[in-house]
């Protein structure tokens, strides 16, 4: 891992002090499993562990800390300070708490009694009342069930799956790479055979799926933000009233600028002009499109068409 | 050359850790003789520096003001059983599942790697993954919180420009955003806040004694579905008919239920009931079918929609 500039002091004294009594329940380590366990390059951690090397309450050699790095290996002596790692911060317990109890939430974890174990020994060590402060809550459609062991076997699928800005379903072919909740939506994210490129599909939108009965194994990389991968996107810049931003707070937003009286301007990516004229009636007259330009009657035009509903019954 | 402050700060908490009784800052300068500076000023300095790196970090420094011959000054220790994070006693199962959990539930920061690679000290790295991932985005408002709830203590934050003082109860994670229910002082009434529009810091008010209800469960403290909460527009009913085409009832459906299904018409399109108590809520909701959903009833609502998109095209349709 690269990162630019030097690594703060704090990161680097979180890393140490725990990365000290992992490395003397094990003595000896080779380097390039250590950096990867902690997250860092070879080089950040022998300049880390050399550091930590010359530390101690003196400068007597029998003082510092034991530890040495020689070839592609890093060997712990005599166990001096820092046996064990530093009780969890506040952010740590937290986090903890938090993604234990919500994968107690996800498929297969009712019977997981060994989840339900940990969360009691966290309760136990970090106090009850920690445990029961706070509460995650996943909905979670049927589908994800199946979906979730269908991506862990690499099982191709076709589903049949619904767009809104068409309204039309089309049958795909696809090899599912990942299933994830984002907000208020669980997401198939997968290889599409017909499309031959990666796409996401809302899972409440899969009309239907089944296997197909082959094996597609891909190698998986990290998900990247929304909508960086589409070709076919464009922006849209919007004034939006002060207290209406809300309206945008599920869509990813390009920039956001405050204004002197309050409004906001805001540059968000558009996926088509049918979710433009969704965001378009959603604001009302609350917000103002200044571009594109060709775009600058949309809203009207829209709620025009919608009007014409309610002039028919 | 100058030492690192790196340096400085680990051999800081080695002589805190070593040490058993309070040390002064003379005597820790001695210790670590040439690593502060040796104007006095600039040493103190640097030395409250390093405390607060090592304070920020959540070591526990005890500090005392001295007596005896040191009376008057303050001395420091970090005591072992305070600094040391107790042994949760995982199982390799345990630890394992904690492992596939803290993989799958994405917050955004590095904190719940950090909190395992603390409490599962003898596990291995694997690569397993659930197959399943919930991106659940926090910031660095909520661990504030989430202690002053486990202390019973109070918090006071900035909320829609108003200093507020609440005693928490809990906090929710639903849809994406994370929720703070409470009782605010001023009123004594149970409010929920969104946390992301919390303005500036969360504070602790050690004063406030939150006692939380026998019985109180955060999840049920408030609706799930944001169009029944209620706002100031009364349109004399909590439920809309609502008239969707045919190519979108498989979609809400799926969302409401047959349940909400009140009649099927003949050209595939149907009826169905959706709460409408929060009626902003419900605009939101009806305007992302564009022109292939529209409300019957109530009439109230129907005007209300009507009057927004009159507004939007200028009052002309």
């Amino acid at each position: 891992m690269s990162r630019r500039g030097p690594r703060p002091v704090n990161l680097r004294l979180r890393r140490i002090l725990v990365m000290l009594p992992w490395l003397m329940d094990r003595g000896t380590v080779s380097t390039t499993e250590m950096a990867a366990r902690f997250g860092l390059s070879v080089d950040e951690l022998i300049a880390d562990l050399t550091l930590a090397s010359l530390c101690g309450i003196s400068e007597d050699p029998n003082d510092l800390i034991d530890l040495w790095v020689d070839e592609d290996e890093v060997h712990f002596g005599l166990p001096k300070y820092f046996e064990r790692p530093l009780r969890l911060t506040r952010p740590e317990a937290f986090a903890l708490v938090v993604s234990a109890k919500a994968a107690s939430g996800l498929p297969g974890s009712a019977e997981d009694s060994a989840l339900a174990g940990a969360i009691a020994k966290i309760a136990r060590v970090i106090g009850e009342d920690s445990l029961s402060g706070v509460d995650v809550e996943i909905e979670i459609p049927d589908a994800v069930d199946g979906l979730s062991a269908a991506t862990a076997a690499a099982e191709v699928l076709t589903i049949d799956y619904w767009s809104p800005t068409t309204a039309e379903v089309t049958h795909r072919r696809v090899t599912p790479l990942e299933v994830f909740a984002d907000g208020p939506h669980w997401y198939l994210r997968a290889f599409d055979h017909g499309a031959d490129a990666e796409r996401t599909f809302r899972v409440d939108r899969i009309e239907a799926w089944s296997t197909t009965g082959d094996i597609d194994r891909r190698s998986i990389a990290p998900r990247r933000a929304w909508f960086t991968d589409s070709p076919d996107v464009s922006i849209a810049t919007l004034i939006v009233e002060a207290g209406w931003t809300w309206v945008l707070e599920q869509y990813p937003l390009v920039a956001t600028e405050s204004r002197d009286d309050g409004s906001v301007e805001v540059r968000l990516v558009i996926t088509s002009e049918r979710w433009l004229q969704r965001l378009l009636l959603r604001l009302g007259t609350h917000a103002r499109l200044v571009e594109p330009s060709h775009w600058a009657t949309l809203g009207p035009e829209t709620a025009r068409r919608v009007r014409e509903r309610y002039l028919r019954t | 050359m100058a030492i690192h402050q790196l340096e400085r700060v680990t051999n800081l908490l080695t002589v805190l850790l070593s040490a058993r009784r309070h040390v002064t800052f003379e005597e820790i300068r001695n210790e670590l003789r040439g690593q502060y500076p040796e104007n006095l000023v600039a040493a103190r300095a640097a030395f409250e520096r390093d405390k607060a790196i090592l304070r920020d970090e959540g070591v526990p420094i005890d500090q005392t003001v001295l007596g005896g011959d040191q009376a008057g000054q303050t001395g420091y220790r970090v005591l072992r059983s305070s600094y040391e994070i107790e042994d949760f006693g995982l199982t390799p199962e345990e630890a394992r599942a904690l492992r596939l959990a803290v993989g799958a539930i994405r917050l955004g920061t590095t904190w719940s790697a950090e909190a395992l690679w603390k409490v599962d000290l003898h596990g291995s790295i694997d690569d397993e993954s659930s197959g399943l991932g919930v991106e659940l985005p926090v910031d660095e408002r909520l661990p504030v919180i989430h202690r002053a709830i486990a202390e019973h203590r109070g918090v006071v934050f900035g909320y829609h420009g108003r200093e507020r003082r609440l005693a928490p109860w809990g906090l929710l994670a639903r849809d994406g955003w994370w929720y703070l229910v409470g009782r605010e002082l001023a009123n004594g009434e149970q409010r929920t806040f969104r946390v992301d529009r919390i303005e500036g810091r969360v504070e602790v008010d050690a004063s406030i004694v939150s006692e939380i209800p026998d019985g109180f469960s955060v999840r049920e403290a408030f609706p799930s579905d944001p169009k029944l909460l209620p706002d100031n527009v009364d349109v004399g009913a909590d439920l809309a008919h609502v008239l969707i085409d045919h190519t979108d009832v498989a979609s809400v459906l799926a969302q409401y239920g047959d349940a909400s299904l009140i009649e099927r018409r003949a050209d595939g399109s149907a009826v169905v009931a959706v709460p409408c108590v929060n009626v902003r809520a419900f605009l939101h909701w009806l305007f992302g079918f564009v022109e292939r959903a529209e409300v019957l009833e109530p009439p109230l609502l129907r005007e209300v929609v009507v009057r927004w998109l009159d507004e939007v095209t200028g009052g002309r349709s």
